[in-house]
């Protein structure tokens, strides 16, 4: 009797933890996105993002984050070429969590080029 | 022992339970601009000098088909709009050629993956950009939990049986207990299901949840190329929506009404109506071309919505120089208006208070089978009070076809042109047309009433008199 008792509260104890651990964990999210010109992989890890250049061949790339439902508009963030096609946001591009709006200006030879993404930043 | 059984269903199901609660706060996606199977996208453009409804219908699966059509409103002679579907998260690319026509064939066209997509339209060497997403049900995660319940309850009833049959009591009675515990969870979620919730499709664009309180205002910026226009001779009229908050290009539309913007453009005197439904040419970018053959100053209002937000107008103004023309009969909704108050009946005459279109007292119409001479409205009051609902009835001359979703529209403009309202059918039967509005002050109103039959558009103008409400005595 109460060996099935614990084993019936073992049972919903993991499916319990299964869902919460599940739910809460805030695994960086890539998303890609192509133009014209450049094919790009944005990944945002906590507030912070990177993007990686799949196609074409740009010089620079600025991020600009907007938050559409709150009218939020984040000032546009630099990145630096950390290696050839891996672009590192300086600091901070969101500044809570929640749906954001992220446009990705890239800069290059061929041409100076926008993609919008959007992205669901975790807390 | 039956005590034990039931323990262990009650604790299977407050287990089932507990995860049911904790999964709740999933999001479901916008229903912006999104194409799943079932559920057709359907945009109104004018585009080539027509009116034409792009329909996309959504695939099941991916790799799969959207289904591309292009219905006609008004007459063409084999118009070819060329489709080109572009996955923003790849760049892949396929193309077709479909062709507008009143039941229009179907272009199947294979998309790769869920997600993000652009449409991109062309006919006439007008270009429209429509972006839209492809939405995968991925079926319900709770299917799980029902075979699973099933398979288990199967299973350990086998086993229950056989050890039954062995005359061992004791584990006979906790397999069926296990077996009862899994069809409790299947059958809790069976009856659950309709109302557990189920995470967004595949494709979905990622939301924070429900969101109160819809997005910033919209700002527009209207200008026509070129910067002045002459009467008789084509132009683009352009309008850039700005977000109030962020000053970003609004790129957000959702389709209202069957399109991304409805944009009414009137000649100041009311003699010159088009109702048209401008192409998505950059972010933030709305453009139409057209002609008018008088010159004068013309109001713009546009209607649309963003992305979890109501409905918005947006208005504008502008200036076509030159001398008139003759009407281009390559505008088939232009119509005319007659507003002159010496022609048009007073609010004291009941049966009569809407004047009806003259054409000729107005200029030779822009088509003639599009406009509409003897539209006569029958109002109810007879006098329009205002601030009181006033019933306005036409008949048609042909059964009407839904067109943008409703079987007729009405447009409202105060003589000012300070007041714009947009009714809507509400479904009478037969060949008549009915709508309901509360004119919100005294005076005149110019309205045009439009609804589509098996080839056209037809519009029928006419004015409304109002009287101020009597005082209390």
């Amino acid at each position: 009797m109460k060996r099935v008792l614990a084993l019936c509260a073992l049972v919903a104890a993991a499916v319990t933890f299964f869902v919460v651990g599940r739910a809460s964990t805030a695994e960086p999210v890539s998303v890609r996105s192509a133009g014209a010109h450049y094919a790009v992989t944005v990944v945002v890890d906590g507030r912070t993002a990177r993007v990686r250049l799949d196609r074409g061949d740009a010089d620079t790339v600025a991020l600009s984050a907007v938050m559409p439902h709150m009218g939020h508009a984040m000032p546009e963030a630099t990145t630096r070429e950390r290696e050839p096609g891996h672009f590192h946001a300086d600091g901070e591009v969101f500044t809570m969590a929640g749906a954001w709006e992220l446009s990705i200006r890239l800069t290059g030879p061929a041409a100076e080029e926008v993609l919008t993404v959007k992205v669901l930043v975790a807390d | 022992m039956i005590r034990v059984l039931r323990l262990a269903a009650l604790l299977v199901s407050a287990g089932a339970a507990s995860a049911v609660l904790l999964l709740l706060p999933g999001a479901a996606p916008a229903a912006a601009h999104n194409v799943t199977a079932g559920a057709d996208l359907r945009i109104a453009q004018t585009i080539a000098g027509t009116e034409l409804t792009v329909v996309i219908k959504g695939t099941a699966r991916v790799p799969g088909p959207l289904r591309i059509g292009v219905v006609a409103y008004q007459p063409v002679a084999d118009l070819p709009v060329n489709l080109e579907v572009r996955s923003v998260t790849d760049g892949r690319t396929v193309s077709g050629v479909a062709r507008a026509a009143r039941d229009p064939q179907f272009v199947r066209l294979q998309v790769g993956q869920t997600g993000p997509h652009e449409l991109r339209l062309s006919a006439g060497g007008e270009v429209a950009v429509v972006p839209f997403r492809v939405l995968v049900d991925r079926g319900s995660g709770w299917d799980f939990l029902i075979y699973g319940g099933f398979f288990v309850a199967g299973l350990l009833l086998v086993g229950g049986l056989l050890t039954g049959a062995l005359s061992r009591r004791g584990p006979a009675m906790l397999l069926a207990g296990g077996a009862a515990a899994g069809l409790t969870v299947a059958a809790m979620v069976v009856v659950l299901e309709p109302q557990l919730p189920t995470g967004p499709p595949d494709g979905a664009a990622p939301t924070a949840g429900p969101q109160a309180g819809g997005r910033p205002f919209v700002q527009s910026l209207l200008e026509t190329v070129p910067a002045s226009p002459v009467a008789g001779e084509e132009f683009t009229l352009r309008v850039a929506l700005v977000d109030g908050a962020t000053g970003r290009p609004v790129d957000d539309l959702t389709v209202h009404h069957e399109a991304l913007a409805h944009l009414v453009v009137t000649s100041e005197d009311g003699r010159r109506f088009r109702h048209l439904h401008p192409l998505r040419t950059a972010p933030g970018r709305l453009e139409v071309r057209m002609r008018t053959d008088r010159p004068g100053r013309y109001l713009a209002h546009a209607e649309l919505e963003r992305e979890d937000s109501g409905g918005q107008l947006v208005t504008g103004s502008f200036t076509v120089g030159g001398r008139p023309t003759e009407p281009s009969t390559t505008e088939p909704d232009t119509t005319q208006a007659p507003v002159e108050p010496d022609t048009v009946g007073s609010p004291a005459e009941p049966d009569t208070a809407g004047p009806p279109a003259e054409p000729d007292t107005a200029g030779p119409p822009a088509e003639p089978d599009t406009a509409h001479p003897a539209a006569v409205p029958r109002l109810r009051p007879a006098a329009p009070v205002a601030g009181r609902p006033t019933t306005i009835e036409l008949g048609t001359t042909e059964p009407p076809r839904p067109w943008l979703g409703m079987t007729g529209h009405l447009v409202v403009r105060s003589q000012d042109g300070a007041f714009f309202g947009h009714v809507h059918e509400m479904g009478s039967p037969g060949s008549r047309l009915r709508f309901t509005f509360s004119f919100p002050r005294p005076g005149r109103y110019l309205a045009w009433a439009q609804y589509a039959t098996a080839d056209r558009i037809v519009t029928m103008p006419f004015t409304v008199d109002v009287t101020a409400p009597e005082t209390v005595r």
